[in-house]
C-alpha cells in the first residue's frame, strides 16, 4: 500500500495521505473524516445538509422548517430524491427567511411565529422540524426553548435540530446529529398499537427514487413486519415505537448506524447490517434476517421467487457490460455496497472515492478491492479530473455536481446519489441499475467524441 | 406579506447570483468564503439548470472559525486555488457566515498574496442575509468593475450587464448588436462559459473557454455608455458613471416590442448605430407572428413568477400580445417592479395583481382568486400549475425538469416570438377545441 501525490495536488502535499493505492498484505487506509484542505475545490457539504438532507428531510408528513436566511431552505426545498407518498416534505420549503435584523437583534420571534403560521397553514404536518443554520448558531437563538413554548402551544412534538453548518468536517457530523435528536427526543415517546414476534425496523433505508417500496416487500413477503422505516417514506409516527422492533437492520452504515446503536444500548435490541444492492448481498440480507426471526424457508423462497424473475435479466447485462472498468464515488457506503454487485455483472471497481467516509467504511472498501485498486478520501473536483482521465475507467457512478465534468471528458455516466431512472435497491432494482449501465457504456453518442470532423 | 414564515419562496442567497456573475468572466475562480455548503448548493443548482460543471471553491469554515475568525481559511484558500489553477482572477463571495463573525475580506484578501501578484482577486461582499440571489449578482459585477477597471482610451464599444439571463439570451442580443454592428463589452458573459461542447478527443480547458475578458473589463471605463438590462444588478453601470463618466442606462430587459424597441434605442442612442433593416425585418416577424396567434391568445389569464426584470417585461409582453397578465410575483423587491406593471395596467387596461417581496404560497393563493390559465415561471411552478390543472411555459432560473431552456432566448425580437410560441403552443397543447386548430 502506497499514498499517493497527484500531480493537480503538488502545492498542496497535505492531499497525499487522503489518496492510497492497494497493495495486499501492506493495507493502510486513507486519512479521512478530517477538515478539508480550504479552497481545494472540495466535493463535501455541510452539516446541515447530511442532517436536513439525508435524514431528517425524507419524513414525509412533517412541517420541515428552516431557521435562517433564505439561502439553506430554498437548496433543500424537493432536491434529494427521497420519494413519498404524501408530498408535504418535498413540495413545501419552510423558512424563517432571517435579514439582516434578526442578525441584530435574534431570529427568536421570528422563528416562533413561523411554528405557530406554518402549523395554522398546515395542520396535517404531524410534527415540525426546526433546523438551525450558520447564523443561528452565531447569533445564539435558544431554539430548544422556542420549540419548547410552541409545542405547548400547538400541540404537536417541535424538533430542534443544532446543525448549523459549520460544525464538523462534512456531512457525516449532521447524520449523527438528526440521529441523536430524534433518538433522544422522539424514539420511545409513542407505543406500537400492537407488536407482532416479527417486527423489524429497516434503518438507513431513504427511499432514493423508491428504494423503499421495493425493499419492504421483499421483508414482508417472508412474514416480517417493518414497524419503521427510518427514514424513507416514513411517517413521523413510524419514529416512536422503533425501540420495540426485535430487529433492527442498516443499510445506510454510515448515516445511520448511530441509532441502531442507541436502540440496541437502551432497549436491547439487536441489528445488523445488510447491503440491500446486488442479487447476492440482496439474498444474504434476506438470508440474515431469515436466520434472526426462524424463517429460514420464507427467505429462501421469496429469493427463488426473486432470481427467477430477474436473474437471466441481469445475465444479459453482464454479456454487454463484462471486463469493463468502473470508478465509483459516492458519500461513503454506496461506494463498498456496490463493489460486489459490480462484479455480479462482470465489472471492476478500479477507483473508489467517498465524500465523508470513516474509518468503517475504507475497511470495507479495503476488503473488496483488488490490487492496484486506487482509492481516494474526500476528492476535490481537480483530483477527479485527474483520475478520469489517468485511469480512463468505462464509466463513473457519482453525483449531479460531477456529472457534467465527466461528460466533457467522455466519459459514460451514472448518477448514483438520485438515480437515473431507479430505483436501484434489490433484486428488481438492480436490474434497472444494470439496464443504466447499459445505457450509459453501450450509447451511439460516445463513438463521436473520437471521430473529430475533418476536411475532405 | 403579514406572515413571519416564508413558504416557497422563489429566491437564493448572495452568493448563488455571486458565482453566476464570476462564472462569466473568463480565468476568474469563484471562491465562497463559508461553510461548504454554500459552495456545494449553488454548484448542484448551476449543474441542473445548464447542466454543466461548476468549479467554486470554499474556504471551508469549521467550528474555529466561529471563534477566532476565519482569515487562516481564506488565506490558505486563495493561495491554495493559485497555486493549483493559476486563474486570471479569484471571485471572493462572502456568507452569511463569514459576515456575521465579521471577517474582513478586503483586507484578509489584500494580505493573501505578494503585492503586486498576477492574480487579481475581487472581494465581493455578500452576505446572505440581505437581499437575493440578484444582489449577489449585482455586488459581485460592482465590485468586479470597481477592482479592474482603468481610465484609458475611448473604445467605441458598449458595456452591457445582463444580470442572470440564459446563455442563449445572451447569444441573441449579440447576434442583434453584430446586426447593428456594434462593439460591446459584455461585463459578465456566461454564453460559452456554461453552454460548453464536448471536444474531440474529450478534451477540456482547466476552466472554460469563453466569458467576458479580464482586459475588457478593465477598458470598461472607456465606453461609451453602460445598459443594464436587469435594473436590480445595475450599481456597477451607476459606477461607472459616477467615477468615469460612461452613461448609464438603467432599461427594462429587452423582451416584447416597446421594450425591445427602447433596448435598440437606447443602442442607437450611445453608439450612434442607425437601425438596420434586418432589425426592422426581426420586429416585423415579432409582429407578425402576434397577429398569427392573437385569436388564439386574446384575453388569456396568464401568472407570471421570477426575478422582477424579467418578470415585468414578460406581463408588458403578454399584455402587447391581447393577453390578460392576472398575477406577476416577483421575491426580490425592485423599485421599478410596481411602477412597471401599473403602467401596462393604464396603458392595456388590464388588472394585473402586483406581488413583491413574498412567496408561491401567495402566489398561489392569489391564483385562486384571479385565475390563470397558463402559468410562466422556472422549475419551481410546477406543483402549483399542476394543483390548478394549467400549463407551465419554463422560463428564469432555476429550470430543471426540461432540458435545454438555457439554449433558447426570450429576448430581443427573435426571443420574444419564441416565448409566444411556447405559451401559445402550451395553450394549444393542453385544452384547446382541436377543430378550431385547422386554421
Amino acid at each position: 500500500m502506497t499514498t499517493i501525490l497527484p500531480e493537480c495536488d503538488i502545492p498542496i502535499p497535505q492531499r497525499q495521505p487522503h489518496i492510497v493505492c492497494h497493495e495486499p498484505g501492506n493495507m493502510i487506509l486513507p486519512m479521512c473524516n478530517v477538515q478539508t484542505v480550504p479552497g481545494d475545490l472540495t466535493e463535501r457539504g455541510c452539516t446541515f445538509a447530511g442532517c436536513r438532507g439525508v435524514v431528517g428531510g425524507p419524513v414525509k408528513d412533517v412541517i420541515q422548517l428552516i431557521h435562517g436566511p433564505i439561502g439553506c431552505a430554498y437548496y433543500t426545498w424537493g432536491t434529494r430524491r427521497n420519494l413519498s407518498d404524501v408530498k408535504l416534505h418535498r413540495k413545501y420549503c419552510f423558512s424563517t427567511d432571517l435579514a439582516e435584523d434578526s442578525v441584530i437583534y435574534g431570529g427568536a420571534k421570528k422563528l416562533y411565529n413561523s411554528i405557530i403560521e406554518s402549523h395554522e397553514l398546515f395542520p396535517e404536518g404531524k410534527a415540525v422540524f426546526v433546523y438551525s443554520t450558520c447564523v443561528v448558531g452565531l447569533i445564539g437563538d435558544d431554539t430548544e426553548a422556542i420549540c419548547r413554548q410552541a409545542q405547548e402551544k400547538i400541540g404537536i412534538p417541535v424538533v430542534p435540530f443544532h446543525c448549523e453548518g459549520f460544525r464538523g468536517v462534512s456531512q457525516s457530523l449532521g447524520h449523527h446529529i438528526a440521529n441523536r435528536t430524534l433518538f433522544e427526543k422522539v424514539v420511545g415517546t409513542e407505543e406500537p398499537g400492537t407488536t407482532t414476534p416479527y417486527d423489524m425496523c429497516i434503518i438507513g433505508e431513504f427511499n432514493i427514487d423508491g428504494d423503499a417500496w421495493i425493499v419492504k416487500p421483499l421483508f414482508e413477503r417472508m412474514g416480517i413486519r417493518v414497524l419503521s422505516v427510518f427514514t424513507g417514506n416514513a411517517s413521523y409516527h413510524d419514529i416512536p415505537p422503533m425501540h420495540r422492533a426485535k430487529l433492527n437492520i442498516v443499510q445506510c452504515q454510515r448515516s445511520s448506524t448511530y441509532i441502531a446503536k442507541m436502540i440496541q444500548d437502551k432497549y436491547g435490541v439487536p441489528y445488523i447490517n445488510v447491503s440491500l444492492f446486488g442479487m447476492a448481498q440482496t439474498a444474504q440480507a434476506l438470508r440474515d434476517v431469515g436466520k434472526f426471526f426462524h424463517l429460514e424457508e420464507n427467505a429462501e423462497k421469496v429469493i427463488a421467487e426473486e432470481l427467477a424473475k430477474y436473474q437471466s435479466k441481469i445475465d444479459q447485462y453482464r454479456k454487454k457490460l463484462e471486463d469493463k472498468k468502473c470508478f465509483i464515488y459516492q458519500g461513503a457506503p454506496r461506494a463498498w455496497h456496490w463493489m460486489g454487485p459490480m462484479r455480479e455483472l462482470g465489472i471492476e471497481t478500479i477507483l473508489t472515492a467517498t465524500t465523508f467516509g470513516h474509518k468503517d467504511d475504507y475497511e470495507k472498501i479495503m476488503e473488496k478491492a483488488n490490487p492496484g485498486h486506487v482509492c481516494i478520501d474526500n476528492p476535490n473536483a481537480l483530483e477527479i479530473e485527474e483520475y478520469l482521465i489517468k485511469l480512463k475507467p468505462d464509466f463513473f457512478i457519482g453525483g449531479l455536481k460531477e456529472k457534467y465534468l465527466t461528460y466533457k471528458l467522455g466519459i459514460p455516466f451514472i448518477n448514483g446519489h438520485s438515480y437515473e431512472e431507479g430505483p436501484y435497491a434489490g433484486f428488481e432494482g438492480f436490474v434497472n441499475f444494470a439496464k443504466d449501465i447499459d445505457v450509459a457504456v453501450n450509447s451511439p453518442v460516445w463513438k463521436f467524441i473520437n471521430q473529430p470532423l475533418e476536411a475532405k | 406579506m403579514a406572515r413571519n414564515v416564508a413558504i416557497n419562496p422563489p429566491k437564493m442567497c448572495q452568493p448563488m447570483g455571486a458565482i453566476l456573475a464570476y462564472m462569466g468572466v473568463h480565468g476568474c475562480v469563484p471562491l465562497v468564503h463559508g461553510s461548504q455548503g454554500c459552495s456545494t448548493y449553488p454548484r448542484y443548482n448551476i449543474a441542473r439548470h445548464f447542466r454543466e460543471s461548476a468549479e467554486v471553491a470554499v474556504s471551508s469554515l469549521a467550528e474555529d472559525a466561529a471563534v477566532y475568525g476565519g482569515a487562516k481559511n481564506l488565506t490558505e484558500a486563495i493561495k491554495n486555488v493559485k497555486s493549483r489553477m493559476n486563474p486570471a482572477l479569484i471571485g471572493i463571495c462572502t456568507t452569511c457566515m463569514s459576515e456575521t463573525i465579521g471577517d474582513d475580506v478586503k483586507l484578509i484578501s489584500k494580505k493573501a498574496l505578494p503585492p503586486g501578484d498576477a492574480v487579481k482577486i475581487i472581494p465581493a461582499s455578500t452576505p446572505s442575509y440581505v437581499g437575493t440571489h440578484l444582489t449577489g449578482y449585482d455586488n459581485a459585477m460592482r465590485t468586479l468593475v470597481e477592482t479592474l477597471a482603468v481610465k484609458g482610451e475611448p473604445n467605441k464599444k458598449i458595456n452591457f450587464i445582463t444580470g442572470i439571463i440564459n446563455p442563449g439570451d445572451i447569444r441573441e442580443i449579440k447576434n442583434m448588436l453584430r446586426i447593428m454592428k456594434v462593439k460591446n463589452i459584455f461585463l459578465s458573459d456566461i454564453s460559452e462559459t456554461l453552454d460548453t461542447p464536448i471536444m474531440p478527443g474529450g478534451h477540456k480547458p482547466l476552466l472554460p473557454d469563453g466569458g467576458a475578458q479580464p482586459s475588457d473589463i478593465i477598458d470598461s471605463a472607456n465606453s461609451l455608455g453602460t445598459i443594464a438590462i436587469c435594473r436590480a444588478a445595475g450599481s456597477a453601470a451607476t459606477y461607472l458613471q459616477n467615477k468615469f463618466n460612461v452613461p448609464a442606462v438603467i432599461a427594462p430587459a429587452p423582451i416584447g416590442i416597446a421594450n425591445t424597441d427602447r433596448f435598440v434605442q437606447n443602442i442607437g442612442m450611445l453608439s450612434g448605430a442607425s437601425i438596420p433593416d434586418e432589425i426592422i425585418r426581426e420586429r416585423g416577424r415579432l409582429i407578425d407572428s402576434i397577429v398569427d396567434v392573437h385569436h388564439y391568445m386574446f384575453g388569456r389569464k396568464v401568472a407570471i413568477f421570477g426575478d422582477p426584470d424579467l418578470v415585468s417585461a414578460i406581463v408588458r409582453f403578454c399584455a402587447e400580445a391581447g393577453m390578460n397578465p392576472t398575477v406577476a410575483m416577483t421575491a426580490t423587491k425592485q423599485k421599478d417592479f410596481a411602477p412597471d406593471i401599473k403602467a401596462v395596467n393604464t396603458e392595456y387596461k388590464t388588472d394585473t395583481q402586483i406581488l413583491e417581496g413574498t412567496d408561491l404560497y401567495e402566489f398561489h393563493e392569489s391564483i385562486k382568486t384571479y385565475r390563470a390559465e397558463l402559468i410562466l415561471g422556472n422549475s419551481k411552478g410546477k406543483d402549483i400549475a399542476d394543483d390548478e390543472g394549467v400549463p407551465l411555459v419554463r422560463f428564469g432560473f432555476p429550470v430543471y425538469d426540461r432540458v435545454g431552456v438555457y439554449r433558447y432566448s426570450i429576448m430581443g425580437y427573435k426571443g420574444s416570438i419564441y416565448l409566444l410560441d411556447q405559451m401559445t403552443n402550451a395553450i394549444l397543447g393542453h385544452k384547446y377545441d382541436p377543430d378550431k386548430l385547422h386554421q
